[in-house]
């Protein structure tokens, strides 16, 4: 009885925190509650988390970290005492970043308990038990539950989005669609079982179709691709998604949340389509013929898919000295020229500024905008130069 | 047949290896020209310039041997993992897809890939892939040829561990010979000097540093003329593991040469944008920190001018030799002070005696 009154003690005075990027929160805020953990939920990504990650880190680190090791201040400022980390081999510095925050943390004076989910072991295995282990928790059905209740976040937080995708550019008021997505995200968040996340998703997507969307505009499509966290954190990548929907262009992001869950957590022998990794080995051959770490070749892979799908651009983001992604952006103006597909790429840190951004993808859209009109021209004039064709040779034939 | 290396990246640690190999297999080695100002121009056009110096200045090697040297068949191997799961920075293990991307000639490109961290793609395998695209799939034969490189390969590593400057036993080793000279350390200043080879030997990098060094009065100890044994002992005081394929070089080196008494001062030279090396140095700079020993951290990139350069190394000398004396006027003091200690006691006896 004792014990059990030490551990639930020992329990209440742990509190959770973990970094941010953009939506993981829900999911992953949802695992731990459920597994019975106290958290602390840091704010979004912001300029006060930069600015504190990058006054302590060395320059050169990418952008992930600094804001990581600003979400880690934040939180032991607001009381959190164990902290989470990912970390993953045979990618790129990230392996590196869990002992390098942990000991910078340690040198500014904080205590605290530092769980990493090291994936050079099992993938599925460890996370329950790293999940356990920053929990405390013992019961294995509340685990698999708590998991449960988490992947079906996911898929939630994905389909809300795709749908916004579609809609951003059609909408006739804009703002419309990105409201009743705020909405959808909020009771996906306060949802407490499976059940209740399929009801949230299904009277989002209710609200959705009241949406007046514009049928007859001419909606670009661009796929947006890049570095995982970059592309996924909307504070990181400025809201890259709304500033093109806003003018008019159709997003498709090459990496969803649940995409990717899918593809680390199942295991290979039950996957049944082709992975986002396989698919991207396969097209970029030509380009990449081997694994270089990060997103590398999802990207270079997924730029050539652009191209077979007949999109009328590409839109590459990443953090500012990403290693991965300078192969990657050396390697694009040739996938680029051979592939004939437009290819904007835009690498972000701390200095980065909103305004020449936005300039920067506004021209890029006018480009794609024209090309297709020149595309289009030249196939009416294809069309109108054989059918004079036609018509010649009949005159010539008759004349004969 | 001509085989074209670009002398750049791995060339500083492999180079007489490559030469035993290709050579005992009957292939003609032709080697780029050393690096000059136009050439790092010349590479840096063809990537974005986020790119890190080494990595441009490969580019503009193999460009050189291109349009300079007339070969049509350039040697770009992509060494991936050393060890299970211990992998090399992104743009070295795609270095040979840089290239075929990048440089738009028409070339014969020989990418063998080396994995340890895969089942299948051992030495063997990496070797068989570097001489079957010119013909040669007799694997007997490569074997051998495997060992005559690595009888160079070993040469020169036991040239480099005896205090060699890595060049002048690469040079060495090249011709068959073994010189191991006898050396007398009379520098007053010793200084560990810690770069990846790429950028430590080439002389357009790293301005020439060991004579500057020379001219100062300092010795310069390299990681080079560390057993294997130690850099890892190396890596132990600064608490890590491995995770770099080249960390052994620069957090090895410099845990070993920090617990070094004989080592007045640590010097790391990193090109700017290097990753891996980013990381690297802070953890040395945390451990320098915490053991007391001076560290100059020197970042290049190909606008570095070479007077900032040479400022900076001589005010660490400067510091490091008012420190060695400000040590030995302390030493002196100490030594003085219990000398007269012993006196007064004795005095004191004498007195007592006296009475």
């Amino acid at each position: 009885m004792q014990a059990e009154d030490n551990n639930i003690k020992a329990n209440k005075e742990r509190i959770v925190a973990f970094p941010q990027m953009g939506n993981i929160r829900i999911p992953v805020a949802a695992v731990l509650k459920a597994m019975g953990a106290n958290l602390y939920l840091s704010p979004d990504n912001n300029k006060e988390a930069l600015s504190l990650g990058t006054r302590h880190s060395t320059e050169t680190v990418c952008l992930p970290y600094k804001l990581n090791l600003g979400n880690y201040i934040q939180a032991l400022e607001g009381g959190a005492n164990v902290l989470l980390m990912f970390s993953a081999p045979g990618t790129c510095r990230l392996g590196n970043y869990a002992k390098m925050a942990e000991a910078k943390l340690k040198e500014l004076g904080y205590e605290f308990e530092f769980i990493v989910f090291d994936m050079y072991k099992g993938k599925f295995v460890e996370i329950v038990k790293k999940f356990s282990q920053a929990t405390g928790n013992k019961s294995i059905p509340n685990a698999i539950k708590g998991i449960k209740l988490g992947l079906a976040k996911f898929d939630a937080l994905d389909e809300i989005e795709r749908k916004l995708f579609y809609l951003r550019p059609r909408e006739i008021e804009s703002g419309t669609a990105e409201k009743i997505y705020l909405s959808g995200r909020h009771s996906i968040d306060r949802a407490d079982t499976v059940e209740e996340v399929k009801n949230a998703i299904q009277s989002t997507l209710d609200k959705y179709n009241s949406v007046k969307i514009d049928n007859n505009k001419e909606i670009l499509k661009v796929h947006l691709m890049g570095e995982f966290f970059v592309l996924l954190d909307p504070f990181t990548n400025m809201n890259i998604e709304k500033e093109l929907g806003l003018l008019g262009v159709e997003v498709e992001r090459t990496i969803m949340l649940s995409d990717w869950t899918n593809q680390t957590l199942v295991p290979k022998w039950n996957k049944k389509t082709e992975t986002h990794r396989q698919r991207a080995v396969r097209t970029a051959k030509k380009y990449l013929t081997r694994a270089v770490g990060g997103e590398c070749i999802e990207t270079v892979g997924d730029a050539v898919y652009a191209a077979e799908c007949n999109v009328d651009g590409v839109v590459h983001v990443g953090p500012f000295n990403c290693i991965p992604e300078i192969v990657s952006q050396c390697i694009l103006p040739n996938v680029s020229k051979q592939e004939n597909i437009p290819v904007i790429s835009l690498l972000m840190d701390e200095q980065t500024g909103k305004a020449g951004m936005i300039t920067r993808i506004e021209a890029f859209v006018d480009l794609i905008r024209r090309q297709r009109k020149v595309r289009k021209t030249r196939i009416i004039q294809r069309k109108t130069m054989k059918n004079s064709l036609k018509t010649h040779s009949r005159v010539r034939i008759a004349s004969r | 047949m001509k085989i074209g290396i670009p002398r750049a990246l791995g060339y500083y640690n492999y180079y007489p290896f490559w030469f035993g190999f290709f050579g005992s297999l009957g292939l003609e080695i032709v080697l780029s020209d050393k690096t000059t100002k136009k050439l790092v121009s010349d590479g840096s056009a063809l990537v974005v310039s986020e790119t890190c110096l080494p990595v441009k200045i490969y580019m503009g090697h193999v460009l050189n041997l291109l349009e300079k040297k007339g070969v049509d068949i350039i040697y770009s191997p992509s060494i991936q993992s050393i060890d299970h799961k211990i992998y090399n920075c992104s743009k070295l293990r795609g270095l040979p897809d840089l290239v075929r991307n990048v440089v738009k000639k028409d070339f014969l490109l020989i990418e063998p890939t080396l994995d340890k961290s895969e089942k299948n793609q051992g030495l063997y395998q990496y070797l068989y892939e570097s001489v079957a695209p010119l013909g040669i799939t007799d694997k007997k034969a490569i074997k051998k040829a495997s060992k005559v490189g690595w009888a160079y390969q070993n040469n020169f590593t036991g040239m480099t561990r005896d205090g060699m400057h890595p060049i002048e036993a690469m040079e060495t080793a090249i011709k068959g010979k073994v010189v191991i000279k006898s050396r007398k350390n009379n520098y007053p200043i010793n200084i560990a000097v810690l770069a990846h080879g790429y950028n430590l030997y080439d002389n357009h990098v790293s301005m020439n540093i060991f004579k500057k060094l020379e001219n100062l009065g300092v010795k310069a100890h390299v990681s080079e003329s560390l057993s294997t044994e130690q850099m890892n002992e190396g890596l132990k005081v600064l608490n890590t593991n491995l995770y770099w394929a080249n960390e052994l070089e620069i957090s090895g080196a410099a845990g070993s040469f920090m617990t070094n008494k004989n080592i007045d001062g640590i010097l790391t030279l990193t090109a700017f944008g290097c990753g891996p090396d980013s990381l690297m140095v802070e953890r040395i700079t945390r451990y320098a920190k915490r053991l007391q020993k001076p560290l100059l951290n020197l970042t290049v990139d190909e606008h570095t001018g070479e007077a900032g350069f040479i400022t900076r190394i001589e005010a660490f000398t400067d510091m490091l030799y008012r420190k060695k004396r400000a040590n030995i006027v302390q030493n002196l003091n100490k030594q003085i002070k219990i000398d007269s200690d012993r006196q007064e006691v004795v005095y004191s006896r004498d007195t007592i005696v006296k009475v």
